[in-house]
């Protein structure tokens, strides 16, 4: 799955909660009085002055992270894997 | 850690399953189809029980039945009405315990606060019992000859209620008490990090709302993604009142959007509150007040304390009085559910983040930590979310200061000279929810509450900025955005002003004595 400019906030805060420090930095707060804000990432991009260029350099750098994350869980899975067959193998 | 709960057993008590569904409007609860929403507790990280949350179709199907409900309700006598209030009171008096643990595991605040949050639902209950009788209008005196001018006020129809996490249901009820005592009916949009304590307060109303033929659609819950309660709920000109709870960034959204269609709304949203504590206050007192005030709810209510504003002559004895204080708090950080425990877990590791990022941010605008700032790890602590409360050393201006973060770092911040100074650092923040002054100075404490002081809607004097009582109107200015909750007054704002002409002669004047004959 694709992060896309038109997700909501509460779904991008929920599944993939790398999001919101990512965006923290660069000044869209995505998590207010505890609750996540109302709106899409467009919205909450365009509240803070950001073109259209940038928002979607902006899910293309979410994209990418998400990318790298779902590669590096992957490696550790099968690292982890790797070492429970050894474990098997040894029983 | 020990814990006295058994939290299973009073899932079972209040009617939770394993599944739920997020959507009843009143004694029937609907077969939803919508994202399935797991409710983990910010204690143990355990998951509690899941919700299946609503679709568009559902929230069609409510706001029907609750615009047929309103027909009759709004005929229903207001002491009648509140007669079902009244049990409803009871009601939660028979669950106060099982309803204040749930509060306490969903949530994270502390149990006692758990039990205080319920005891603010019964309060507003009894509250609404009382003013059913006293929702008055006024008969004025007309300028024309046998006619009688009056007002009064009418329910308005469909009340939209959307609660935040840190109050998951004594919100509901401030709101919902007095809007069903009005005549109106409620559509409730509590906060999907807390669903559970929604479902399981209407189903401890559901026997009340049997009990007495409610109609159906009186009472309704919409437990939704906010693709399905966003702004289509926002946009909704069925719904006349939108009353929201919650931080300035949506507040601003609800407004903006329901105002677009000059709907009503009431807004109580972010708070940035501040203590002023002067040389001629009772340190003690102060001390006690505004400990509870930072890091009660661990910092999570909209009136926690963020900011003192001490006085250069006793900074730095109440600043050691304060990193005392806290020594001691910290060795009661834990299970919300065990008695000993002051402070709980924050909510999420969102919130956690937040705490980490005002630390940081802090220091670097040239402010310094004095105390706790730590994420506890080891046995009891594996969520994450426990944090020992921090104190730091910072000047009013700093943007993080300005700004309200949701998690229990409180800012101390020196003032010289006349306690005017004090006001005016008060005063400089965008929000204006609570505030407390700390004297026993007559002159400085009218000076606080007076027009020239504090500009918040709550302004305590030797009394703390949270823990605010019931019959009090609830709300403030400024970014807190304007609303009045829960006692008072509050009523009207739930109710539509509706003047009325009456000529009870045979002639016809017109009023200014305007001349309009056909002859």
């Amino acid at each position: 799955m694709e992060i896309e400019k038109d997700i909501l906030i509460e779904d991008l805060v929920e599944d993939y909660p790398f999001a919101e420090e990512f965006l923290r930095v660069r000044g869209i707060k995505c998590i207010r009085c505890g609750e996540p804000i109302w709106g899409t990432l467009e919205d909450a991009c365009k509240e803070k002055g950001f073109s259209d260029q940038e928002i979607e350099q902006i899910v293309k750098d979410l994209n990418e992270i998400n990318q790298n994350k779902n590669q590096q869980n992957e490696s550790e899975d099968q690292h982890t894997r790797s070492i429970k067959t050894i474990r098997y193998k040894g029983d | 850690m020990s814990q006295k709960i058994n939290i299973q057993e009073v899932l079972k008590r209040l009617g939770i399953k394993e599944i739920n569904s997020g959507v009843s409007t009143g004694t029937k609860w609907f077969e939803t189809e919508g994202k399935l929403n797991k409710s983990t507790s910010p204690v143990d990280g355990s998951l509690i029980a899941s919700v299946q949350t609503a679709t568009m179709d559902d929230y069609e199907k409510v706001i029907k039945t609750a615009q047929e409900a309103f027909k009759e309700w709004r005929m229903t006598p207001a002491p009648v009405r509140a007669e079902v209030i009244r049990q409803i009171g009871n009601a939660l008096r028979e669950n106060k315990e099982d309803l204040g643990a749930l509060v306490s595991y969903e949530m994270g605040k502390i149990y006692q606060e758990g039990l205080g949050e319920v005891q603010e639902m019964i309060d507003i209950c009894d509250f609404a019992v009382g003013q059913a009788r006293t929702m008055n209008g006024f008969n004025l005196q007309s300028e024309r000859p046998m006619h009688r001018l009056m007002e009064q006020y009418q329910p308005l129809g469909i009340v939209g209620i959307i609660s935040s996490f840190n109050f998951p249901v004594a919100v509901w009820m401030w709101n919902a008490a007095i809007a069903i005592t009005a005549g109106d009916v409620v559509v409730w949009k509590p906060s999907s990090k807390t669903p559970l304590t929604a479902i399981a307060s209407h189903k401890i109303i559901e026997k009340v709302l049997k009990d007495n033929n409610v109609p159906e659609g009186v009472f309704n819950l919409i437990i939704g993604r906010s693709s399905v309660m966003g702004d289509n709920f926002l946009d909704d000109k069925r719904i006349p009142l939108i009353s929201m709870t919650g931080s300035t960034a949506v507040g601003k959204r609800v407004g903006e959007r329901v105002g677009k269609r000059l709907g009503k709304t009431i807004l109580e949203l972010g708070g940035n509150n501040a203590v002023i504590v002067t040389p001629k206050a009772n340190l003690n007192m102060a001390l006690m007040s505004t400990v509870f005030g930072t890091v009660g709810t661990a910092g999570q209510r909209c009136t926690s304390t963020r900011r003192i504003i001490l006085h250069e002559d006793i900074y730095d004895e109440f600043k050691e009085k304060m990193i005392n204080a806290y020594e001691k708090i910290k060795q009661r950080i834990g299970s919300p559910l065990d008695p000993e425990t002051l402070v709980g877990p924050l909510h999420d590791i969102h919130a956690v983040n937040q705490f980490k990022h005002a630390i940081e941010q802090v220091q670097k605008e040239g402010g310094k930590l004095i105390y706790g700032g730590e994420i506890l790890e080891g046995p009891g602590f594996e969520t994450g979310t426990y944090v020992v409360p921090a104190i730091a050393e910072a000047e009013n201006h700093y943007d993080i200061v300005q700004e309200e973060t949701f998690a229990p770092i409180v800012y101390l911040i020196k003032y010289s000279g006349d306690v005017e100074n004090a006001i005016a650092l008060n005063n400089d923040v965008p929000q204006g929810l609570s505030s407390a002054i700390f004297t026993q100075d007559m002159q400085e404490a009218e000076k606080f509450y007076s027009a020239m002081g504090s500009d918040c809607g709550i302004a305590n004097v030797n009394a703390g900025t949270s823990g605010a009582e019931i019959g009090g109107a609830f709300g403030g200015e400024k970014d807190t955005g304007g609303g009045r909750e829960s006692g008072s007054d509050a009523w009207k704002a739930y109710m539509r002003r509706q003047t009325t002409t009456v000529n009870y002669g045979s002639d016809l004047p017109l009023a200014q004595g305007i001349k309009f004959d056909l002859d």
